[in-house]
């Protein structure tokens, strides 16, 4: 662990329960809106749920885009995108007319699609099924697939790869986890996924 | 494939964890007991989600409910929903801020229309439980508001089917009936739903043992199954019920027992 653990709050979410999970692993995070705190910290966390937009918008205007596009691209240090976090670390997402995301992962978000002849439930709620590389960091010390909670009406296509990490399927298969240098990030919730997330959030931060 | 989910929900009024049967409460204990003598902390790793309600029928005290939220949320690292007599958008990220990742609405679905709309429009679809309360009528069943003391002057299913627009993400279906029964759930109570009906559905009220579980998680429309008798999966009976229907070949999700785990604490 470096200086600063920082939980990016740009409003939306519930960020208590990333605070919650690393607690528990003994790391004292910072919750912080402050763009000067986002460029400077070591490891960043980027939870979320809600709307990309208006996420966007959020971040955009708040100076934190810019501070975290600076920490990890210009300072290189790690970033966990979790959920809609994920999302808005992709180049496009659809949502209420679409618009740009941080651009860190490639690939657009798009709205979970109906496959044909079946129908499924859309959110895609409860523990799916996550089958990861061999190699992944995240899921480093698993053995075969591990069962992981989302919570989510659009996902990330497969097109991100490389840097594809894991893979779930639900309706169509989507990118359950991103990894590429320091850049991670998770469509499922590691805090929100019993033992299997604090083993993920436990291997993130020790990357 | 998506796994099934067991729901436990605390009951939570005026500072105590109750009993519910029929919908009449009885006081359990308050947050410590629940900590100390219950032990939660260690039954929560074995569900999948939590539901939280504040059922108080007189006067709410909402700072104590936030306050119990906070401090069973710190604790427990699966999904929370949170609710009862939720009648704002503030109140409603009061609860986010506490720890609930979802609100549950009862009343408001079908009394403030607009509240459940700006709730998703704010949070998001996938951050509202719609909660409904059902009673027999012979023949059919009503839904009730209020805490169950007032009928609905419309059909179920006509009532629902407004709620398919996008405004709420999951519904959880209560019997008032089976409330705290322990004789298993009405499974006839899915018939309300609107034949195209395609949100996650929870079914609450009656469950007793594993066995009954067991007839939830194998109906094809029920996606979770939700129990809130505090007292029927004491101890180890929540670990080793679920360890029984993994069992069985039913879907659920699996994580290792947290004593087992290496964490490797990274601080």
């Amino acid at each position: 662990m470096g200086r600063a653990c920082v939980i990016i709050d740009y409003g939306m979410g519930n960020l208590q329960s990333v605070v919650n999970a690393l607690r528990y692993l003994d790391v004292d995070p910072i919750v912080s809106s402050d763009p000067k705190l986002v460029r400077d910290a070591d490891t960043l966390l980027l939870p979320g749920v809600g709307s990309f937009r208006k996420a966007m918008d959020e971040l955009n205007a708040s100076g934190l885009a810019e501070a975290i596009q600076h920490a990890v691209t210009v300072q290189h240090h790690k970033i966990l995108g979790i959920c809609l976090g994920q999302q808005l670390m992709a180049e496009f997402g659809t949502e209420d007319g679409g618009c740009n995301g941080l651009g860190l992962v490639p690939g657009v978000v798009d709205r979970i699609s109906q496959p044909s002849g079946g129908q499924i439930k859309v959110p895609h709620v409860g523990f799916n099924r996550v089958s990861f590389e061999p190699e992944s960091r995240l899921f480093y010390g698993f053995e075969g697939p591990v069962d992981c909670y989302f919570v989510h009406s659009y996902s990330l296509g497969v097109q991100a790869r490389p840097g594809l990490a894991a893979l779930c399927d639900y309706g169509a298969p989507f990118v359950a986890a991103y990894e590429n240098d320091n850049l991670y990030c998770t469509q499922f919730h590691p805090e929100k996924s019993q033992t299997n997330g604090l083993r993920i959030l436990s291997n993130f931060i020790s990357a | 494939m998506l796994k099934k989910r067991i729901i436990f929900t605390l009951l939570f009024d005026n500072g105590s964890f109750m009993l519910s049967r029929n919908f009449r409460l009885q006081k359990v204990g308050n947050i410590s007991w629940l900590q100390k003598n219950y032990n939660f902390s260690n039954v929560a790793f074995f569900i999948d989600e939590l539901v939280v309600l504040d059922v108080s029928r007189g006067q709410r005290d909402l700072e104590a409910f936030l306050a119990a939220l906070t401090e069973i949320s710190t604790g427990c690292f699966a999904p929370i929903a949170a609710g009862g007599g939720v009648d704002s958008v503030v109140h409603a990220k009061q609860l986010l801020r506490a720890g609930a990742d979802k609100v549950v609405l009862n009343s408001a679905l079908f009394e403030q229309p607009h509240l459940v709309q700006e709730i998703a429009s704010e949070f998001g679809q996938q951050c509202v439980v719609g909660s409904v309360d059902l009673k027999a009528n012979g023949g059919g069943y009503d839904i009730m508001v209020n805490n169950g003391m007032r009928k609905l002057n419309m059909p179920p299913s006509e009532a629902l089917a407004w709620h398919m627009r996008g405004d709420v993400g999951e519904i959880y279906l209560n019997c008032i009936d089976r409330d705290g029964t322990g004789q298993g759930y009405d499974l006839d109570i899915l018939d309300i739903l609107p034949t195209d009906w395609n949100l996650p559905v929870i079914i609450a009220g009656g469950v007793g043992n594993a066995k009954h579980f067991a007839a939830g998680l194998a109906e094809p429309r029920i996606d979770a199954v939700a129990t809130a008798h505090l007292f029927n999966f004491v101890g180890n009976g929540l670990m080793n019920a679920r360890r029984a229907l993994v069992r069985e070949g039913l879907h659920l999700a699996e994580w290792p027992d947290i004593r087992a785990v290496d964490l490797g604490r990274a601080g």
